[in-house]
């Protein structure tokens, strides 16, 4: 018997030891850089050996980097020998000195030996998992999800989305959750895809089984409000808003933009054509003005009209923040590092970031007060006025100079900005915007390329007539170029002044006489120059009728809108690179190029934003197609299978579902060619989205925040849904789409700015009751009820909003008048009701879209009776509760608390 | 190991780590206990839902965002006062005594001193301009404080001077965003949102970070400076007005008596409770904590705000002016705030850009208006804390968003009718004062006409690491993941002002 037992622990024994060997020695036990060696180094090592220090002559942010010798003469990693490698040598290390990480407790044991049998095993270098894309990604079917017990997937699976999910809830021993009920399920669906519970006709359709979930998944794509709903969204990725920002904070008009992009959506605009259209319309073989509205994206930069600021400083910021809002929005990379040093984590340079700016820094804006350039909106009589000019020049003279004309009548450009003036005498850049000078002032324009234009065009305010001003070649002495007389204007006039030809570059000298004028005050205030190509045929017949009409058209007033329009080659810009990335500071001059860790370049591209649109949504990048997807995930289940939605660098939050990330991905881009409503359609039609959202203590235990999936979503609706929800329950929102933004009643004082603050003017009649989306925003002070519900301010991108759980959001639900209105509305609805008992029915219906339970019924009974008996014993608060509306009595003041209650729900204000 | 298992892994490890500064919910009623609504919580059972077994894994903060947690570190003060003089006080008319300007009045800038240097308004070759006020040392320190300062001169020995604070910003918005935030452009969280996030708040009736601005008026920056960044918005400042709503819709409506709005939170939360039943979603304990919050804060707001209970001798130290949102009036309403468990009180003040374009912003007219102005309450403010014993817990921080040039500005190369100064960020003065704070200290110096520092220079890091240190921070190990990488108020830089400190 004892035999026995010593027999068989030595059997076991031998069974571990072969167990262990066999761990020891089997092939999948190779490290893997990626995943199990950049974690630690990010963590421990690449504060001081990345890319800001690299502390002793090692870095380990690049391969070479990594490999290259040392300060202490050799390299600190040798392939295949931890031993011999200072890199593991130093992590042994007893005396705290030499020991690495330096200053700070020793590695893990198990981090140790990771590195170590990395080394040993040739440190063989990986590329983060979001710098490549894969071919293709085999959907996890039927083989991995026979294992499960039968009958638990049973209906799950609606598509191949289901396969990814469930297998990680095998993996984890999970299940998923039972279908959602048909009413929650619609109410859920509606939400994410219009921003509005569904209509009654709609949802009855699909409760009643009349249709089905796809009909009703369809229909709902197809509506004007999916735009509308998912603008919301991409204006936050394109920093939308109705003001300048920064200090003054002035109005501009950037609505077209917006309804753009509302129209871009409904029109299922293909993403890669969404993309290139507004990096790059304006590039675009002869562009539409669709094309030209759609560049305002990179236009919604800030601009500073405070004093003393410095045009170039804004000018250079906005290209800074054009870069990084790029790659935040395409890319999901935080570039903005790399501005100042090598990115600290991920493979991009310092120098790569200047490269990119090259592709952006050569756009006519220059921060100035006005936001040259400016697309005007003729009317159509204007608009046929413009055409017959195109077309005469065209006949006449050639389609070049035609062109030139109608750019310059379309957005006047390009032009020269009074701020480009130098070395003033008697005259300075008044209010930081004007070239003013005074009695006998001169200054200079300097680089000015005519291109042998014959007049000079002049944009110019003044109050004083007859100042002489010569233009001479160079300076004082110089050849006179023009000389002509400025009288008084009404406000900002365009004029034109012969010029002569010449096709040099040159300094204009500017200087201008008036001596019936005191020496303090300034003879005129200058805008801006511009030199349009001679119109040789200015004989033939019908010349001067054009001439008038262009030169009215110029002065005529028109709508207008910010848009991006290139550097004419005479007028482009080197970049440099700036020395720790301070703007003053430039060294190199580099070209436009793109990061060599993500795709190559095309050579057919253009080396401008063109070319970088293209590169974006080439089929090589690795991260736009991602990016995407990961967002539009994360729109409807709160959170994106990357978590860290602006990230996917070796940083971010590792995928949930790698897999699925990258099949959606290449299904976007190859099978649905860039359809984000076809992204949309599959998500939603997952058996994953339909699943109930009911949670219990074991699944909150095990995922906390559903990382699995094993239940649907379940989140609080955005800022623009809570208002439009409410307006639409109790039938006050307005359809009506486009259009200037309005400004729906907001509390008195709001707006008090230093400065120029603007009036909130209240939207009368329907615009009152708009959905948020056309909600007028200004930077420094949005609409307060949005901002309490975690809307941001858009002064720069906002990939991600946090969601956040206030006591201020309560107090805006109950007693903004906003919603106190929209609970009479409903009240009234409910004061339909037979009884007390089915008005709260009714009222609560509407509301969430289910049947109240009993318990639910009664508090709220009790809730009614308690007011009821309130207002009947002081009949005055009735009138004071419900100012806008006579005749109402303790019954509808009684529903209309209980309304506001109802619109108070948990269940309400999330989506279940 | 896969990623996801990663995930999961790191996770919990975030959330041990976050926990072991939290305390569980352990009783569920007596982790609600401070609510109304603990009723609620009949037993555990009800608290978890259905027929689960087992608890919900909640930290206190799952449920109230602004729950209190000690910091890392023993701190030496529980709340912060800012003090915000917008517009940028000329430090050479109010501490930084500089008697060689004088000398030097109405002489030209030495070329030397104006290469590679950019000024706002400044054009040319600008002349000099002495100080416009006199100076005299005061107390047992000895510092010096101008005429225009007269009752802040009596307790100029509670605080500590940096006479050479520096900052790369010279236009008010990025400079303020920069003062407030760390960084110049926008998108970091204001240091009030860090040090909520951070703590807590000790009042949950309250919120813990309050932004009171003179006049009700925006800062230059937008409401950015005290913005939550990339923090949870729950910690952004709140924005608490003297007239009108103090805070956005904490009013009832008309007509709606108090014990109607409870009433309706009651049924509101006793509805919710049954969905978190049936959904067993902790943010629907969240939501019913916050409506709750919301009740208090109806009643307790209006009431902290309002200044009039207050007795006489205690509206006349401060020189109240009711019912305007004065300066006065918010430096009282700060002390109540602080007294109360306000986690950080933020005071924006206007009127300080005293560039010379007229009487108001004249360097020997406007400007001693406005020191009038601030003197007494900043000082009454100072000796309210000392009397209550709160000063020693409470940190006061006093500075504008940079400093103004010993030259006089000449606007667009011009000599103007005024005697104004420009912008300058070289070296301005701020003070603090509080626990921690080593009294009648100064640090730093400037050159004879106060240019430039010569000694002791600090940068806004500087200042920012020196008040997470008096909180209870390291300022380096104080971040906030976000874009891949943890973020911190003082980014790459900042070091604690032990000069200043006891």
């Amino acid at each position: 018997m004892k035999k026995k037992v010593s027999y068989g622990l030595l059997f076991i024994g031998i069974i571990i030891l072969i167990i262990s060997v066999w761990s020891l020695l089997k092939p999948s036990d190779t490290v893997d850089f990626s995943a199990d060696i950049k974690p630690i180094l990010n963590k421990n090592c690449i504060t001081c050996h990345g890319g800001v220090k690299k502390s002793g002559g090692f870095s380990l942010l690049f391969e070479e980097e990594a490999f290259a010798d040392t300060e202490s003469g050799g390299p600190a990693i040798i392939p295949g020998n931890a031993a011999k490698s200072p890199f593991i040598q130093r992590l042994k290390e007893d005396d705290p000195e030499l020991r690495m990480p330096y200053k700070k407790s020793k590695l893990s044991k198990e981090d140790i030996e990771l590195l170590t049998k990395w080394v040993d095993q040739g440190a063989k270098w990986g590329k983060h998992w979001a710098y490549t894309l894969p071919e293709k990604v085999e959907v996890p079917k039927a083989a991995q999800s026979a294992g499960i017990s039968s009958g638990d997937a049973q209906g799950f699976i609606k598509n191949d989305i289901d396969h990814f999910i469930l297998r990680t809830l095998e993996n984890n021993g999970l299940e998923p959750s039972p279908p959602a009920e048909q009413n929650v399920l619609a109410r859920r669906l509606s939400l994410d895809i219009t921003g509005l519970p569904p209509d009654d006709s709609l949802f009855n359709d699909f409760t009643t089984g009349k249709i089905t979930y796809e009909n009703m998944v369809d229909e709902l794509l197809s509506r004007d409000a999916y735009g509308e709903k998912w603008a919301s969204w991409w204006l936050d990725h394109a920093r939308y808003a109705d003001t300048k920002g920064y200090e003054k904070d002035m109005g501009r008009t950037m609505w077209r933009y917006r309804d753009w992009v509302i129209k871009a959506l409904n029109n299922d605009m293909p993403f890669d054509r969404f993309t290139i259209e507004q990096l790059a319309g304006d590039l675009l073989p002869d562009p539409s003005v669709d094309q030209l509205i759609a560049t305002a994206f990179h236009r919604n930069t800030m601009n500073n009209d405070e004093g003393g600021t410095e045009d170039e400083e804004f000018r250079v910021a906005s290209v800074i923040d054009r870069v990084n809002t790029t790659f935040e929005v395409w890319q999901s990379t935080t570039i903005g590092c790399v501005q100042c040093h090598s990115h600290t984590y991920d493979p991009f340079k310092n120098r790569e970031y200047y490269n990119l700016m090259a592709f952006f820094n050569n756009t006519r804006d220059e921060d100035t007060s006005e936001d040259e350039p400016n697309l005007r909106f003729y009317s159509g009589e204007q608009q046929e006025e413009v055409d017959r000019i195109y077309q005469w020049i065209a006949k006449n003279e050639n389609r070049e100079v035609a062109k030139a004309y109608y750019n310059f009548l379309q957005y006047s450009e390009p032009i020269y900005h009074a701020h480009l003036a130098k070395d003033y005498t008697n005259g300075n850049l008044a209010d930081t915007k004007w070239l003013a000078l005074r009695d006998n002032g001169s200054c200079y324009l300097p680089d000015v390329h005519t291109q042998g234009a014959d007049h000079i065009y002049l944009k110019y305010s003044s109050s004083i007539d007859g100042t002489k001003v010569t233009i001479r070649k160079d300076n004082a002495q110089g050849e006179i170029l023009s000389q002509f007389t400025t009288n008084r204007t009404k406000g900002r006039e365009i004029q034109k002044f012969p010029f002569k030809r010449t096709d040099d570059k040159i300094n204009l000298y500017i200087e201008a006489d008036n001596d019936r004028i005191s020496p303090k005050s300034a003879t005129s205030y200058i805008s801006w120059f511009a030199f349009l190509p001679e119109i040789k045929a200015g004989d033939n017949s019908g010349y001067s009728q054009i001439d008038d009409s262009f030169m009215k058209l110029l002065n005529s007033n028109t709508p207008t809108l910010p848009i991006i329009i290139e550097n004419p080659d005479y007028q482009k810009r080197a970049t440099q690179v700036f020395e720790r990335g301070n703007w003053l500071m430039k060294t190199d001059t580099v070209e436009p190029a793109t990061p060599q860790s993500l795709n190559a370049w095309n050579d057919a591209w253009p080396k401008n934003r063109l070319g970088l649109s293209k590169w974006l949504v080439s089929k090589e990048n690795p991260l736009t197609a991602r990016t995407l997807v990961n967002r539009v995930w994360q729109q409807i289940y709160g959170r994106g299978i990357v978590a860290s939605l602006e990230d996917m660098g070796s940083q971010s939050d590792p995928p949930s579902h790698p897999e699925l990330l990258d099949w959606l991905a290449l299904r976007f881009m190859n099978e649905h060619n860039w359809s984000i409503k076809a992204l949309v359609k599959d998500i939603v039609m997952s058996g994953t989205y339909r699943q109930s959202s009911k949670n219990n203590a074991r699944l909150y235990n095990l995922d906390p925040e559903n990382l699995l999936y094993a239940r649907g979503p379940r989140i609080r609706l955005g800022a623009e849904q809570i208002r439009d929800q409410a307006l639409a329950v109790s039938g006050l929102l307005s359809t009506k789409m486009y259009g200037p933004s309005v400004m729906p009643p907001q509390p008195e004082g709001i707006w008090q700015t230093v400065y120029n603050g603007g009036n909130w003017v209240e939207s009368q009649g329907e615009d009152k009751y708009r959905k948020a989306v056309y909600t007028y925003l200004k930077r420094t002070s949005p609409y307060p009820s949005f901002l309490t519900f975690d809307a941001g301010s858009r002064e720069v991108s906002t990939v991600r909003r946090t969601v956040t759980n206030t006591p201020l959001q309560a107090l805006v639900t109950l007693n903004d008048p906003v919603y106190l209105e929209t609970a009479y509305h409903l009240a009234k609805f409910m004061a339909q009701g037979s009884n007390v008992d089915n008005s709260i029915r009714h009222g609560y219906r509407k509301a969430v879209l289910a049947d109240i339970s009993d318990e639910k019924l009664n508090v709220l009974k009790e809730l009614y009776n308690t007011s009821l008996s309130d207002f009947r014993e002081k009949p005055k608060n009735i009138k004071e509760f419900i100012p806008f509306e006579t005749g109402t009595d303790a019954n509808l003041a009684a529903l209309t608390v209980v309304a506001n209650a109802i619109m108070n729900l948990d269940e309400f204000l999330t989506k279940s | 190991m896969n990623s996801l298992d990663r995930l999961i892994k790191e996770k919990l490890q975030r959330e041990i780590q976050a926990r072991t500064r939290r305390h569980f919910i352990k009783d569920c009623v007596a982790g609600m206990g401070g609510l109304a609504m603990g009723s609620f919580f009949m037993s555990c059972n009800s608290f978890l839902g259905n027929n689960e077994k087992g608890k919900i894994a909640l930290t206190e903060r799952d449920v109230n965002p602004l729950a209190s947690m000690a910091p890392p570190f023993p701190a030496k003060v529980k709340s912060v006062i800012y003090l915000h003089m917008a517009g940028a006080p000329s430090q050479l008319e109010m501490f930084d005594y500089k008697p060689a300007l004088q000398k030097l009045d109405g002489q030209v800038t030495p070329q030397s001193m104006l290469e590679g240097k950019k000024f706002a308004f400044i054009r040319g070759t600008p002349k000099l301009l002495g100080p416009q006020a006199e100076f005299k040392q005061h107390g047992e320190s000895g510092n010096w404080v101008s005429n225009f300062l007269p009752h802040f001169s009596k307790v100029v020995d509670e605080v500590a001077f940096l006479k050479a604070v520096n900052t790369d910003q010279f236009n008010h918005g990025p400079a303020q965003l920069f003062m407030h935030t760390g960084s110049p452009r926008l998108g970091r969280p204001s240091i009030g949102s860090w040090v909520t996030y951070g703590l807590g708040s000790e009042n949950q009736n309250l919120p813990g970070f309050v932004v009171l601005t003179s006049g009700g008026k925006t800062p230059d920056a937008g409401k950015s400076v005290w913005g939550s960044g990339f923090l949870p918005s729950v910690y952004q400042g709140v924005q608490c007005r003297s007239k009108g709503d103090p805070v956005l819709y904490i009013d009832d409506p008309k007509g709606i008596a108090r014990n109607l709005k409870k009433s309706t939170i009651d049924a509101i939360n006793n509805i919710n409770k049954k969905e978190f039943d049936e959904y067993s979603d902790p943010e629907i304990l969240a939501r019913i904590n916050q409506y709750e919050m919301a009740y208090r804060m109806q009643t307790a707001v209006p009431e902290v705000m309002n200044i009039n209970n207050e007795p006489e001798h205690i509206k006349e130290m401060y020189g109240v002016r009711p019912g305007k949102e004065s300066f006065a009036n918010n430096c009282l309403l700060a002390r109540k705030l602080v007294e109360d468990g306000v986690r950080f009180v933020q005071l924006f003040d206007w009127g300080w850009d005293s560039h010379g374009t007229g009487h108001d912003t004249a360097i020997d007219l406007g400007l001693r208006n406005k020191c009038t102005e601030i003197d007494r309450p900043m000082s009454a403010l100072l000796l309210d804390l000392k009397q209550r014993g709160l000063l020693d817990e409470t940190l006061v921080v006093w500075g504008g968003e940079f400093g103004r040039t010993p030259m006089q500005e000449n606007r667009e190369g011009q000599e103007m009718a005024y005697k104004g100064r420009d912008h300058h960020g070289d070296a301005f003065t701020m003070w603090m004062a509080g626990g921690g704070i080593k009294k009648g200290a100064s640090w730093g110096i400037t050159d004879e006409i106060g240019f430039s520092a010569l000694e002791g220079q600090v940068s806004v890091h500087d200042v920012h690491a020196t008040m997470m240190h008096l909180l209870g921070f390291d300022h380096e190990q104080f971040t906030f993941d976000f874009q891949g990488r943890p973020f911190r108020l003082t980014d790459v830089e900042g070091h604690v002002i032990h000069e200043i400190l006891a």
